[in-house]
Protein backbone atom coordinates (compact mmCIF):
# COMPACT_ATOMS: atom_id res chain seq x y z
CA UNK A 1 0.00 0.00 0.00
CA UNK A 2 1.35 3.19 -0.70
CA UNK A 3 2.25 5.59 2.60
CA UNK A 4 0.39 7.94 3.86
CA UNK A 5 -0.18 11.29 1.65
CA UNK A 6 1.22 14.62 3.94
CA UNK A 7 -2.05 16.49 4.14
CA UNK A 8 -3.27 13.53 5.83
CA UNK A 9 -0.43 12.96 8.13
CA UNK A 10 -0.85 16.44 9.17
CA UNK A 11 -4.18 16.23 9.75
CA UNK A 12 -3.32 13.10 12.09
CA UNK A 13 -1.05 15.36 14.44
CA UNK A 14 -4.54 17.58 14.98
CA UNK A 15 -6.61 14.38 15.36
CA UNK A 16 -5.37 11.20 15.93
CA UNK A 17 -8.65 9.44 14.92
CA UNK A 18 -8.16 11.50 11.14
CA UNK A 19 -8.11 7.51 9.68
CA UNK A 20 -9.18 4.41 9.99
CA UNK A 21 -9.16 1.03 8.01
CA UNK A 22 -6.18 0.00 6.07
CA UNK A 23 -4.83 3.77 5.96
CA UNK A 24 -4.25 3.02 10.26
CA UNK A 25 -3.15 -0.21 9.88
CA UNK A 26 -0.45 1.03 7.32
CA UNK A 27 0.70 3.62 9.86
CA UNK A 28 0.69 1.33 12.43
CA UNK A 29 3.25 -0.69 10.43
CA UNK A 30 5.29 1.95 8.70
CA UNK A 31 8.55 3.65 9.71
CA UNK A 32 8.45 5.85 7.21
CA UNK A 33 5.33 7.20 8.01
CA UNK A 34 6.00 7.03 11.49
CA UNK A 35 9.62 9.17 10.57
CA UNK A 36 7.67 11.65 8.39
CA UNK A 37 4.59 11.97 11.36
CA UNK A 38 7.19 12.56 14.12
CA UNK A 39 8.71 15.41 11.65
CA UNK A 40 5.33 17.35 11.17
CA UNK A 41 4.44 16.94 14.96
CA UNK A 42 7.34 18.69 15.72
CA UNK A 43 6.94 21.53 13.32
CA UNK A 44 3.38 21.69 13.84
CA UNK A 45 4.11 22.44 17.68
CA UNK A 46 6.94 24.72 16.99
CA UNK A 47 4.85 26.58 14.54
CA UNK A 48 1.91 26.81 17.69
CA UNK A 49 4.57 27.92 20.39
CA UNK A 50 6.19 30.53 17.76
CA UNK A 51 2.29 32.21 17.17
CA UNK A 52 1.74 31.46 20.74
CA UNK A 53 0.07 34.86 22.50
CA UNK A 54 -0.35 35.54 26.40
CA UNK A 55 -4.53 35.13 26.25
CA UNK A 56 -6.34 38.16 25.75
CA UNK A 57 -9.98 38.98 27.29
CA UNK A 58 -12.11 41.37 24.27
CA UNK A 59 -14.98 42.91 25.59
CA UNK A 60 -17.67 42.54 22.50
CA UNK A 61 -20.29 45.23 24.10
CA UNK A 62 -17.46 47.90 25.29
CA UNK A 63 -16.09 47.34 21.49
CA UNK A 64 -19.93 47.42 19.93
CA UNK A 65 -20.57 50.44 21.78
CA UNK A 66 -17.76 52.38 20.65
CA UNK A 67 -18.24 51.58 17.27
CA UNK A 68 -21.53 52.23 16.82
CA UNK A 69 -20.99 55.92 18.78
CA UNK A 70 -18.83 56.72 16.11
CA UNK A 71 -20.13 58.80 13.23
CA UNK A 72 -20.73 56.71 10.24
CA UNK A 73 -19.16 57.27 7.63
CA UNK A 74 -20.33 55.08 4.39
CA UNK A 75 -17.50 54.83 1.72
CA UNK A 76 -18.48 53.93 -1.54
CA UNK A 77 -20.33 50.70 -1.15
CA UNK A 78 -22.08 47.87 -3.82
CA UNK A 79 -24.16 46.04 -2.50
CA UNK A 80 -25.96 45.79 -5.75
CA UNK A 81 -29.07 45.42 -6.16
CA UNK A 82 -29.59 46.61 -9.17
CA UNK A 83 -28.93 43.20 -10.89
CA UNK A 84 -31.43 41.24 -8.54
CA UNK A 85 -34.88 41.13 -11.00
CA UNK A 86 -36.88 41.81 -7.50
CA UNK A 87 -34.86 45.86 -7.97
CA UNK A 88 -36.44 46.67 -11.23
CA UNK A 89 -37.54 49.84 -9.34
CA UNK A 90 -34.02 50.48 -8.00
CA UNK A 91 -32.28 49.65 -11.65
CA UNK A 92 -34.72 52.16 -12.78
CA UNK A 93 -33.40 54.67 -10.31
CA UNK A 94 -30.06 54.38 -10.32
CA UNK A 95 -30.40 54.27 -14.37
CA UNK A 96 -31.82 58.06 -13.79
CA UNK A 97 -29.74 59.13 -11.50
CA UNK A 98 -26.92 58.05 -13.58
CA UNK A 99 -27.99 60.39 -16.49
CA UNK A 100 -29.21 62.90 -14.50
CA UNK A 101 -26.08 63.55 -12.40
CA UNK A 102 -23.90 62.55 -15.55
CA UNK A 103 -25.57 65.45 -17.64
CA UNK A 104 -25.68 68.01 -14.89
CA UNK A 105 -22.20 67.24 -14.25
CA UNK A 106 -20.97 67.54 -17.69
CA UNK A 107 -23.10 70.24 -17.79
CA UNK A 108 -21.58 72.30 -15.32
CA UNK A 109 -17.59 71.34 -16.27
CA UNK A 110 -17.64 71.71 -19.69
CA UNK A 111 -15.91 74.46 -20.83
CA UNK A 112 -16.52 74.55 -25.10
CA UNK A 113 -16.18 70.81 -25.34
CA UNK A 114 -16.68 67.73 -23.09
CA UNK A 115 -14.81 64.90 -24.87
CA UNK A 116 -14.31 62.44 -21.77
CA UNK A 117 -11.16 60.28 -21.91
CA UNK A 118 -10.97 58.74 -18.73
CA UNK A 119 -14.09 57.71 -15.77
CA UNK A 120 -13.32 58.66 -11.98
CA UNK A 121 -16.22 57.80 -9.14
CA UNK A 122 -18.04 60.26 -7.48
CA UNK A 123 -19.82 58.69 -4.22
CA UNK A 124 -23.48 60.30 -3.92
CA UNK A 125 -26.15 59.78 -1.19
CA UNK A 126 -29.86 60.39 -1.58
CA UNK A 127 -29.57 63.70 -0.18
CA UNK A 128 -26.95 64.92 -2.99
CA UNK A 129 -29.06 63.88 -5.41
CA UNK A 130 -31.98 65.93 -3.93
CA UNK A 131 -29.95 68.57 -3.65
CA UNK A 132 -29.05 68.95 -7.33
CA UNK A 133 -31.05 71.39 -8.96
CA UNK A 134 -33.54 70.32 -10.88
CA UNK A 135 -32.30 71.43 -14.92
CA UNK A 136 -35.65 72.02 -15.94
CA UNK A 137 -35.95 75.10 -13.65
CA UNK A 138 -32.76 76.38 -15.03
CA UNK A 139 -34.25 76.88 -19.11
CA UNK A 140 -35.88 74.55 -21.84
CA UNK A 141 -34.54 71.70 -22.88
CA UNK A 142 -35.29 69.77 -26.36
CA UNK A 143 -34.58 66.84 -28.24
CA UNK A 144 -32.51 67.16 -31.55
CA UNK A 145 -32.65 63.51 -32.22
CA UNK A 146 -34.61 61.23 -29.57
CA UNK A 147 -33.54 57.95 -28.56
CA UNK A 148 -34.65 55.30 -30.80
CA UNK A 149 -33.45 52.23 -29.08
CA UNK A 150 -33.55 48.59 -31.00
CA UNK A 151 -34.95 45.73 -28.37
CA UNK A 152 -34.13 41.64 -29.44
CA UNK A 153 -32.06 42.56 -32.48
CA UNK A 154 -30.11 40.57 -34.31
CA UNK A 155 -26.00 41.30 -33.86
CA UNK A 156 -25.66 42.57 -37.69
CA UNK A 157 -29.16 44.55 -36.80
CA UNK A 158 -27.89 46.22 -33.43
CA UNK A 159 -24.39 47.17 -35.25
CA UNK A 160 -26.32 48.56 -38.33
CA UNK A 161 -28.18 51.18 -35.97
CA UNK A 162 -24.94 51.72 -33.79
CA UNK A 163 -22.48 51.83 -37.09
CA UNK A 164 -20.18 49.87 -35.05
CA UNK A 165 -18.96 46.19 -34.47
CA UNK A 166 -20.39 44.59 -31.14
CA UNK A 167 -17.76 44.35 -28.19
CA UNK A 168 -16.99 40.20 -28.58
CA UNK A 169 -16.15 38.78 -25.30
CA UNK A 170 -13.48 36.26 -25.96
CA UNK A 171 -13.65 34.67 -22.13
CA UNK A 172 -17.00 34.26 -20.13
CA UNK A 173 -17.00 33.35 -16.21
CA UNK A 174 -18.42 30.11 -15.37
CA UNK A 175 -21.78 29.66 -15.90
CA UNK A 176 -21.96 32.26 -18.62
CA UNK A 177 -22.49 31.24 -22.10
CA UNK A 178 -22.86 32.44 -25.23
CA UNK A 179 -25.66 30.32 -26.70
CA UNK A 180 -28.40 33.24 -25.53
CA UNK A 181 -26.55 37.06 -26.28
CA UNK A 182 -29.85 39.48 -26.99
CA UNK A 183 -28.43 42.98 -28.75
CA UNK A 184 -29.85 46.27 -27.93
CA UNK A 185 -28.73 48.99 -29.96
CA UNK A 186 -29.30 52.82 -30.12
CA UNK A 187 -28.69 55.26 -32.47
CA UNK A 188 -26.93 58.91 -31.47
CA UNK A 189 -29.10 60.52 -29.03
CA UNK A 190 -28.53 64.55 -29.12
CA UNK A 191 -30.45 67.16 -26.97
CA UNK A 192 -29.66 70.72 -26.41
CA UNK A 193 -30.40 72.84 -23.11
CA UNK A 194 -31.07 77.02 -23.50
CA UNK A 195 -30.53 78.77 -20.22
CA UNK A 196 -33.30 80.92 -19.29
CA UNK A 197 -32.24 83.63 -16.15
CA UNK A 198 -36.15 84.39 -16.93
CA UNK A 199 -37.58 80.99 -16.04
CA UNK A 200 -34.51 80.16 -13.24
CA UNK A 201 -35.98 83.25 -11.35
CA UNK A 202 -39.49 82.81 -11.59
CA UNK A 203 -39.20 79.15 -10.59
CA UNK A 204 -37.28 80.29 -7.58
CA UNK A 205 -39.28 82.78 -6.26
CA UNK A 206 -42.41 80.49 -6.80
CA UNK A 207 -40.54 78.19 -4.42
CA UNK A 208 -39.86 81.05 -2.37
CA UNK A 209 -35.88 81.04 -2.95
CA UNK A 210 -33.69 83.24 -4.36
CA UNK A 211 -30.97 82.35 -6.72
CA UNK A 212 -27.56 83.55 -7.58
CA UNK A 213 -27.56 85.58 -10.43
CA UNK A 214 -26.28 83.82 -13.64
CA UNK A 215 -23.12 85.47 -14.66
CA UNK A 216 -23.16 87.68 -18.26
CA UNK A 217 -23.12 85.48 -21.28
CA UNK A 218 -25.00 82.72 -19.03
CA UNK A 219 -28.47 83.61 -20.33
CA UNK A 220 -29.27 82.09 -23.67
CA UNK A 221 -26.56 80.34 -24.00
CA UNK A 222 -27.00 76.26 -25.36
CA UNK A 223 -25.48 73.27 -24.39
CA UNK A 224 -25.49 70.47 -26.84
CA UNK A 225 -25.70 66.30 -25.43
CA UNK A 226 -24.69 64.17 -27.44
CA UNK A 227 -25.08 60.32 -26.39
CA UNK A 228 -24.40 57.01 -28.60
CA UNK A 229 -24.48 55.66 -30.75
CA UNK A 230 -24.09 52.51 -28.29
CA UNK A 231 -24.96 48.89 -28.20
CA UNK A 232 -25.92 46.39 -25.39
CA UNK A 233 -25.50 42.47 -24.97
CA UNK A 234 -27.49 40.88 -22.69
CA UNK A 235 -25.95 37.22 -21.89
CA UNK A 236 -28.28 34.59 -20.69
CA UNK A 237 -32.33 33.94 -21.20
CA UNK A 238 -33.73 37.81 -20.59
CA UNK A 239 -37.24 37.03 -22.00
CA UNK A 240 -40.25 37.52 -20.09
CA UNK A 241 -42.79 34.63 -19.82
CA UNK A 242 -44.56 35.97 -22.28
CA UNK A 243 -41.72 35.50 -24.84
CA UNK A 244 -41.49 39.58 -25.47
CA UNK A 245 -37.63 41.21 -25.71
CA UNK A 246 -39.26 44.25 -27.26
CA UNK A 247 -40.61 46.10 -23.76
CA UNK A 248 -38.04 46.90 -21.81
CA UNK A 249 -39.96 46.53 -18.67
CA UNK A 250 -39.99 43.28 -19.19
CA UNK A 251 -36.78 42.13 -19.87
CA UNK A 252 -35.44 40.17 -17.09
CA UNK A 253 -31.85 41.09 -15.76
CA UNK A 254 -29.05 39.03 -17.00
CA UNK A 255 -25.97 37.69 -15.35
CA UNK A 256 -24.08 39.56 -17.74
CA UNK A 257 -24.29 42.88 -19.70
CA UNK A 258 -22.15 43.96 -21.86
CA UNK A 259 -21.92 47.97 -23.65
CA UNK A 260 -20.02 50.00 -25.62
CA UNK A 261 -20.92 53.71 -26.34
CA UNK A 262 -19.66 56.12 -28.39
CA UNK A 263 -18.16 58.60 -25.30
CA UNK A 264 -20.67 61.47 -24.66
CA UNK A 265 -19.66 64.98 -25.50
CA UNK A 266 -21.37 68.51 -25.11
CA UNK A 267 -20.68 71.61 -26.89
CA UNK A 268 -21.38 74.80 -25.45
CA UNK A 269 -22.06 78.80 -26.31
CA UNK A 270 -21.34 81.59 -24.91
CA UNK A 271 -20.56 80.49 -21.12
CA UNK A 272 -17.25 79.19 -19.63
CA UNK A 273 -16.89 76.11 -18.00
CA UNK A 274 -15.43 77.94 -15.23
CA UNK A 275 -19.05 79.78 -14.94
CA UNK A 276 -20.73 77.23 -15.11
CA UNK A 277 -19.06 75.59 -12.31
CA UNK A 278 -19.05 78.64 -9.78
CA UNK A 279 -22.57 78.70 -10.68
CA UNK A 280 -23.29 75.29 -10.04
CA UNK A 281 -21.48 75.47 -6.71
CA UNK A 282 -23.24 78.22 -5.63
CA UNK A 283 -26.42 77.00 -5.68
CA UNK A 284 -28.58 76.74 -2.18
CA UNK A 285 -28.39 73.28 -0.69
CA UNK A 286 -25.89 71.87 -2.33
CA UNK A 287 -24.20 69.32 -0.04
CA UNK A 288 -20.51 70.29 0.93
CA UNK A 289 -19.35 66.65 0.34
CA UNK A 290 -20.81 66.76 -3.07
CA UNK A 291 -19.74 69.92 -4.19
CA UNK A 292 -15.90 68.70 -3.24
CA UNK A 293 -16.47 65.78 -5.35
CA UNK A 294 -17.31 67.77 -8.34
CA UNK A 295 -14.08 69.75 -7.81
CA UNK A 296 -11.62 67.04 -7.27
CA UNK A 297 -13.17 65.68 -10.38
CA UNK A 298 -9.83 66.67 -12.11
CA UNK A 299 -10.01 68.15 -15.49
CA UNK A 300 -13.65 68.12 -16.41
CA UNK A 301 -13.76 68.47 -19.99
CA UNK A 302 -11.84 65.22 -20.00
CA UNK A 303 -13.63 62.92 -17.31
CA UNK A 304 -16.56 61.20 -17.17
CA UNK A 305 -17.95 61.10 -13.49
CA UNK A 306 -19.78 57.83 -12.65
CA UNK A 307 -21.97 58.80 -10.18
CA UNK A 308 -21.85 55.53 -7.00
CA UNK A 309 -24.88 55.36 -4.42
CA UNK A 310 -22.86 54.99 -1.42
CA UNK A 311 -25.21 52.85 0.51
CA UNK A 312 -25.14 50.26 -2.13
CA UNK A 313 -21.98 50.31 -3.99
CA UNK A 314 -18.05 50.25 -3.93
CA UNK A 315 -16.11 51.64 -6.34
CA UNK A 316 -11.87 51.41 -7.00
CA UNK A 317 -9.65 52.30 -9.66
CA UNK A 318 -8.58 49.41 -11.62
CA UNK A 319 -6.21 49.48 -14.87
CA UNK A 320 -8.61 47.98 -17.75
CA UNK A 321 -6.78 47.14 -20.96
CA UNK A 322 -4.43 49.46 -19.82
CA UNK A 323 -6.01 52.54 -18.95
CA UNK A 324 -7.53 53.99 -16.48
CA UNK A 325 -11.65 52.33 -15.49
CA UNK A 326 -13.55 52.28 -12.45
CA UNK A 327 -14.75 48.99 -10.98
CA UNK A 328 -17.80 48.48 -8.90
CA UNK A 329 -18.79 45.89 -6.36
CA UNK A 330 -16.85 43.07 -4.94
CA UNK A 331 -16.28 39.55 -5.01
CA UNK A 332 -19.30 37.94 -3.41
CA UNK A 333 -20.99 37.67 -6.75
CA UNK A 334 -23.58 39.71 -5.74
CA UNK A 335 -22.64 42.39 -8.40
CA UNK A 336 -19.97 43.84 -10.08
CA UNK A 337 -19.10 46.42 -12.86
CA UNK A 338 -16.05 47.85 -14.40
CA UNK A 339 -16.52 51.43 -16.60
CA UNK A 340 -13.74 52.61 -19.04
CA UNK A 341 -12.99 54.96 -21.67
CA UNK A 342 -10.70 53.34 -24.58
CA UNK A 343 -10.41 54.80 -27.88
CA UNK A 344 -13.12 57.53 -27.90
CA UNK A 345 -15.43 54.81 -26.45
CA UNK A 346 -17.58 54.05 -23.42
CA UNK A 347 -17.26 50.47 -22.40
CA UNK A 348 -19.39 48.86 -19.56
CA UNK A 349 -18.86 44.99 -17.93
CA UNK A 350 -21.13 43.76 -15.36
CA UNK A 351 -23.67 41.82 -13.94
CA UNK A 352 -24.52 39.81 -11.20
CA UNK A 353 -20.82 38.57 -10.83
CA UNK A 354 -17.67 38.73 -9.09
CA UNK A 355 -15.37 41.46 -9.46
CA UNK A 356 -12.55 39.70 -10.86
CA UNK A 357 -14.50 37.75 -13.05
CA UNK A 358 -15.77 41.12 -14.31
CA UNK A 359 -12.20 42.30 -14.67
CA UNK A 360 -11.50 39.11 -16.94
CA UNK A 361 -14.22 39.68 -19.17
CA UNK A 362 -13.18 43.68 -19.21
CA UNK A 363 -9.45 42.62 -19.94
CA UNK A 364 -10.15 40.09 -22.89
CA UNK A 365 -12.99 42.42 -24.48
CA UNK A 366 -12.29 42.66 -27.99
CA UNK B 1 -37.82 50.68 7.58
CA UNK B 2 -38.21 46.85 9.70
CA UNK B 3 -36.36 45.86 7.14
CA UNK B 4 -33.08 48.18 8.44
CA UNK B 5 -34.02 47.42 12.20
CA UNK B 6 -33.64 43.71 11.43
CA UNK B 7 -30.41 44.62 9.51
CA UNK B 8 -29.19 46.06 12.30
CA UNK B 9 -30.33 43.72 15.03
CA UNK B 10 -28.66 41.13 12.99
CA UNK B 11 -25.22 42.86 12.20
CA UNK B 12 -25.19 43.67 16.46
CA UNK B 13 -25.89 40.16 16.93
CA UNK B 14 -23.36 38.94 14.48
CA UNK B 15 -20.43 41.35 16.23
CA UNK B 16 -21.12 40.16 19.90
CA UNK B 17 -21.19 36.71 18.80
CA UNK B 18 -17.86 36.54 16.66
CA UNK B 19 -16.05 39.86 17.84
CA UNK B 20 -13.68 37.98 20.45
CA UNK B 21 -12.68 35.71 17.81
CA UNK B 22 -11.96 37.74 15.14
CA UNK B 23 -10.24 40.32 17.64
CA UNK B 24 -8.55 37.33 18.71
CA UNK B 25 -7.03 35.99 15.25
CA UNK B 26 -5.96 39.43 14.50
CA UNK B 27 -3.91 39.98 17.77
CA UNK B 28 -2.57 36.42 17.12
CA UNK B 29 -0.78 38.45 14.34
CA UNK B 30 -0.05 41.91 15.81
CA UNK B 31 0.47 40.60 20.04
CA UNK B 32 -1.30 44.11 20.46
CA UNK B 33 -4.89 43.62 21.66
CA UNK B 34 -5.05 47.33 20.98
CA UNK B 35 -4.64 47.19 17.43
CA UNK B 36 -5.86 43.92 17.26
CA UNK B 37 -9.35 45.56 18.58
CA UNK B 38 -8.89 48.61 16.24
CA UNK B 39 -8.11 45.96 13.29
CA UNK B 40 -11.33 44.02 14.36
CA UNK B 41 -13.68 47.09 14.01
CA UNK B 42 -12.07 47.85 10.70
CA UNK B 43 -12.94 44.82 9.13
CA UNK B 44 -16.55 44.61 11.12
CA UNK B 45 -17.25 48.11 9.17
CA UNK B 46 -15.87 46.81 6.08
CA UNK B 47 -18.32 43.95 6.62
CA UNK B 48 -21.19 46.17 7.60
CA UNK B 49 -20.78 48.60 4.74
CA UNK B 50 -20.72 45.62 1.86
CA UNK B 51 -22.80 42.69 3.32
CA UNK B 52 -25.93 41.47 4.95
CA UNK B 53 -25.06 40.61 8.63
CA UNK B 54 -27.19 37.53 7.65
CA UNK B 55 -25.54 36.17 5.11
CA UNK B 56 -24.25 32.58 5.33
CA UNK B 57 -20.71 33.83 4.66
CA UNK B 58 -20.58 36.48 7.22
CA UNK B 59 -18.25 34.33 10.15
CA UNK B 60 -15.50 32.49 7.65
CA UNK B 61 -15.16 36.33 5.68
CA UNK B 62 -14.35 38.04 9.04
CA UNK B 63 -12.23 35.56 10.08
CA UNK B 64 -10.06 35.74 7.01
CA UNK B 65 -10.15 39.51 6.78
CA UNK B 66 -9.01 40.28 10.36
CA UNK B 67 -5.78 37.70 9.08
CA UNK B 68 -5.53 39.63 5.86
CA UNK B 69 -5.86 43.17 7.72
CA UNK B 70 -3.62 41.84 10.54
CA UNK B 71 -0.60 40.10 7.90
CA UNK B 72 -0.82 43.89 6.09
CA UNK B 73 -0.24 46.08 9.48
CA UNK B 74 2.74 43.66 10.14
CA UNK B 75 3.98 44.18 6.57
CA UNK B 76 3.69 47.82 6.64
CA UNK B 77 4.65 48.24 10.34
CA UNK B 78 8.75 48.47 10.02
CA UNK B 79 10.06 51.68 12.16
CA UNK B 80 6.93 51.39 14.02
CA UNK B 81 7.52 47.63 14.83
CA UNK B 82 9.62 47.50 17.95
CA UNK B 83 7.72 50.45 19.54
CA UNK B 84 4.21 48.07 19.11
CA UNK B 85 5.51 44.93 20.25
CA UNK B 86 6.86 46.34 23.39
CA UNK B 87 3.65 47.85 24.31
CA UNK B 88 2.30 44.03 24.04
CA UNK B 89 3.34 43.19 26.80
CA UNK B 90 0.91 40.71 29.03
CA UNK B 91 1.15 40.57 32.88
CA UNK B 92 2.97 37.35 32.23
CA UNK B 93 5.66 38.73 30.86
CA UNK B 94 5.90 42.37 33.15
CA UNK B 95 6.49 39.66 35.83
CA UNK B 96 9.78 38.43 33.70
CA UNK B 97 12.85 39.98 34.72
CA UNK B 98 13.90 42.56 31.65
CA UNK B 99 16.30 40.62 29.62
CA UNK B 100 13.34 37.91 29.61
CA UNK B 101 11.45 40.49 28.51
CA UNK B 102 13.86 41.84 25.40
CA UNK B 103 14.25 38.14 24.30
CA UNK B 104 10.77 37.35 24.33
CA UNK B 105 10.10 40.58 22.02
CA UNK B 106 13.09 40.07 20.20
CA UNK B 107 11.31 36.43 19.70
CA UNK B 108 8.03 37.64 18.95
CA UNK B 109 9.18 40.36 16.60
CA UNK B 110 11.26 37.79 14.47
CA UNK B 111 8.51 35.15 14.25
CA UNK B 112 5.62 38.27 13.13
CA UNK B 113 8.10 39.60 10.57
CA UNK B 114 8.53 35.80 9.34
CA UNK B 115 4.67 34.79 9.52
CA UNK B 116 4.12 38.37 7.62
CA UNK B 117 7.06 37.13 4.65
CA UNK B 118 4.87 34.38 3.56
CA UNK B 119 2.01 34.74 0.83
CA UNK B 120 -1.30 35.54 2.55
CA UNK B 121 -2.67 32.00 1.95
CA UNK B 122 -0.15 30.19 4.24
CA UNK B 123 0.00 32.94 6.47
CA UNK B 124 -3.67 32.93 6.87
CA UNK B 125 -3.74 29.11 7.32
CA UNK B 126 -1.33 29.39 10.49
CA UNK B 127 -3.09 32.17 11.89
CA UNK B 128 -6.94 30.71 11.99
CA UNK B 129 -4.88 27.41 13.09
CA UNK B 130 -3.39 29.11 15.54
CA UNK B 131 -6.44 30.91 16.65
CA UNK B 132 -8.26 27.33 17.45
CA UNK B 133 -10.51 27.48 14.27
CA UNK B 134 -11.58 24.25 12.81
CA UNK B 135 -10.28 22.60 9.40
CA UNK B 136 -13.69 23.46 7.91
CA UNK B 137 -14.01 26.62 9.47
CA UNK B 138 -10.68 27.67 7.95
CA UNK B 139 -11.53 25.47 4.88
CA UNK B 140 -14.70 27.97 4.33
CA UNK B 141 -13.07 30.98 5.08
CA UNK B 142 -10.01 30.39 2.68
CA UNK B 143 -12.44 29.05 0.03
CA UNK B 144 -10.67 25.88 0.06
CA UNK B 145 -12.31 21.94 0.74
CA UNK B 146 -11.62 21.00 3.84
CA UNK B 147 -9.59 18.16 2.41
CA UNK B 148 -6.48 20.38 1.27
CA UNK B 149 -6.07 22.13 5.07
CA UNK B 150 -3.67 19.36 5.97
CA UNK B 151 -1.61 19.73 3.04
CA UNK B 152 -1.72 23.71 3.27
CA UNK B 153 -0.78 23.59 7.48
CA UNK B 154 2.24 20.91 6.42
CA UNK B 155 3.54 23.70 3.73
CA UNK B 156 2.78 26.29 5.62
CA UNK B 157 4.69 25.26 9.28
CA UNK B 158 7.13 24.30 6.98
CA UNK B 159 7.89 27.68 5.19
CA UNK B 160 6.89 29.37 8.94
CA UNK B 161 10.50 27.57 10.25
CA UNK B 162 12.11 28.08 6.90
CA UNK B 163 11.62 31.55 7.20
CA UNK B 164 12.54 32.08 10.77
CA UNK B 165 15.68 29.87 10.97
CA UNK B 166 16.82 32.78 7.87
CA UNK B 167 16.15 35.14 9.96
CA UNK B 168 17.61 33.84 12.93
CA UNK B 169 21.02 35.63 13.73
Amino acid sequence: MAHLNDGTLRRMVDDPDAVAGPDREHFAGCADCKARFAGMESDAMSANALLATPETQFDANAAYRRMTAQPARPRFGFRLPILRPASRAMVAALALVVLVAVGVTAAVNVSNIFQPQTVKPVPITVADLESLPNLSTYGDFKWVQQPTPAIGVSKAEAEKVAGFSAPDAKSLPAGVTADQITYAASSQIVGSFTFSAAKARAAAAAQGKTLPAMPSGMDGSTLTMTIGPAILELYGNVTAPSGSTTDPTQIQLPKLLIGESKAPSVTSTGVSSKELENYLLAQPGLSPELAADIKALGDPSTTLPVPVPVQYATSSQVTVQGVQGVALGDNTGLGAAVIWIKGGDVFFVGGSLKQDDALSVANKLG
Amino acid sequence: MAAVRSEKDSFERLFKAQYARVAGIANRVLVDPQEAEDVAQEVFMDFHRLHSASSAYAAPWLYRAAAHAALNRVRGRKRRERRELAQALDEQARTLDPQQEAELNEDRRRVRTALAKLPHKPATVLVLRASGLSYSEIAESIGVGTGQIGTLLRRAETALRKEVNRGTP
